[in-house]
């Protein structure tokens, strides 16, 4: 299997559709690796394992086609687990966003760095948004001290990534004025737009949302330039059916509501 | 000129993290401060900076008793920006429990372990729970993980640590094995159980529990020796 990235400028786990088509294209990549019924795996660290992210993603992909897991280092004590074993296990990680430096620090303390490195050549599709994404390449920018500043990723993809590029201005100044100061060149990700890595070739864009854009990011002779690269629309599913005894359940309650006076 | 002692209050388990209703530790520590409401920094840094336990850092050390503040390493945007000022400038830092592995990572990826150490030789009292305990030693035995295992701290004191040290634990078990196998002597402490020092020396064991005790660990020819240290109950 080849090696495979997903990395998305920014998108959250909702009910909307930008957010239902990303999470059906990862379930979609996990699918075909799996071959059946795959295993999803987030991996909440750069939050500090929040319920909120976690929750989340569950939500997502709790009733959908797939075995959802979550790994988080801080809440080993109640719950321990086999981390290189249950990482290797998967066919998508998913990383989700927050601190960039605090993600790479704690991922480098447990030996996860290795891990992930291991299992993406393995063929496990990685995936994340944020921080989730820049820790992929070279290096990103990131505000998790504060102001926008570059940090180190793990080096898996070629050159740096910028992320919430035109939704946060300060990001993509900051990202545009080291670029120009020698910085590697790549990629800014707009929320709900992303970039797909397969093996060795260069990336696919796509947008779950109109308007939403991915550019290269290049210094050349007469500054920095920013291309716009042309983009694959990513329709949404139709909202998923509601299970059978949810359905039940709401029908017996807006009975009740109507027969109120019963008690 | 005066010279401020260098104080860590290690807990093997207690305070308002554990022992809800019960303030003799975190009364203790706030007794060490110079000042008549002292400036107090939690770091929750073990959790994850997880909001419930912030929520109950702040009901634990209302305003009428302290200026109660915290950090949080994973929303930088919403703290302080300078964090050697701000550190250097509390009385008392409160460190909770949770991964140590992970703590002692983030805090350097954000070069938190040298402003400790500076804030330590400038006078302000360190003290903690569990991870918040094993960081301020040399080698501690952490449990958090899974099976026990050993971790380096930031070695301020020249000391291995064990905390929650309950007799029949597979941590105290696992403990004296790793001593056997050449981990430097230490202390370890119950929960409930508290050790105070100044400078590098240990200055007392404090309980804020009657039977609670803190132990003081070293390898002998014959296997390991475990001597019960006088803790002084603070009711």
């Amino acid at each position: 299997m080849v090696s495979r990235i997903l990395t998305l400028g920014g998108h959250d786990f909702t009910s909307r559709p930008p957010d239902r088509a990303v999470s059906e294209l990862m379930l979609r990549l996990a699918t075909e690796r799996a071959g059946k019924r795959p295993k999803i795996c987030i991996l909440p660290t750069a939050s500090g394992d929040t319920s909120e992210q976690i929750g989340r993603f569950y939500t997502a992909f709790g009733e959908r086609p797939c075995e959802p897991s979550d790994l988080s280092l801080f809440r080993l004590g109640r719950r321990p687990m086999a981390l290189r074993d249950h990482l290797l296990s998967q066919d998508l990680i998913y990383v989700g966003g927050g601190s960039m430096i605090n993600l790479l620090a704690v991922w480098e303390a447990h030996d996860l760095s290795a891990i992930l490195s291991l299992a993406w050549r393995q063929g496990v599709a990685l995936a994340g948004q944020s921080a989730g994404a820049m820790c992929w390449f070279e290096s990103g920018i990131t505000k998790s001290s504060g102001r926008p500043k570059i940090e180190a990723g793990l080096g898996l993809l070629h050159g740096s990534l910028c992320v919430h590029y035109n939704n946060e201005p300060e990001r993509r100044a900051a990202y545009l004025e080291a670029v120009g100061n020698g910085m590697p060149g790549g990629y800014g990700l707009d929320d709900y737009a992303g970039l797909l890595w397969e093996g060795e070739g260069p990336p696919s864009a796509l947008t779950a949302r109109r308007g939403a854009r991915a550019y290269q990011v290049t210094a050349g002779e007469t500054g920095v330039v920013e291309s716009p690269l042309p983009a694959r629309f990513l329709p949404a599913p139709a909202p998923a059916a509601l299970r059978e005894d949810i359905a039940e359940f709401r029908r017996i309650k807006s009975m009740r509501r109507g027969a109120g006076w019963l008690g | 000129m005066e010279t401020v002692p260098r104080q860590i209050v290690a807990f093997g388990g207690g305070g308002f993290s554990m022992e809800s209703g019960n303030p003799l530790l975190d009364e203790y520590v706030l007794g060490l401060c110079r000042s008549e409401r002292p400036r107090v920094c939690f770091l929750p840094s073990a959790s994850g900076d997880a909001d419930h336990y912030v929520v109950r850092f702040y009901r634990a050390f209302p305003a009428e008793r302290c200026e109660a503040n915290h950090i949080s390493l994973f929303r930088r945007e919403q703290g302080p920006e300078d964090l050697r000022a701000h550190l250097l400038s509390q009385d008392l830092i409160y460190v909770g429990g949770g991964s140590v592995v992970s703590l002692l990572g983030v805090w350097r990826a954000h070069g938190i372990d040298r402003i400790l150490r500076e804030a330590w030789e400038a006078g302000v009292v360190l003290c903690g729970l569990s991870a918040g305990s094993l960081c301020w030693f040399e080698e501690a035995v952490t449990g958090f993980h899974g099976p026990p295992r050993r971790v380096k701290g930031l070695g301020l004191l020249p000391f291995s640590n064990c905390v929650h040290y309950e007799p029949t634990s597979e941590r105290r078990l696992a403990y004296h094995a790793m001593l056997r196998e050449g981990m430097r002597p230490g202390y370890a402490a119950e929960d409930s159980a508290g050790l105070h020092f100044i400078g590098r020396e240990l200055h007392r064991a404090i309980a804020s529990r009657p039977a609670a005790r803190g132990y003081w660990l070293d390898a002998a020819a014959d296997g390991v020796v475990e001597t019960r240290l006088a803790t002084t109950y603070l009711a």
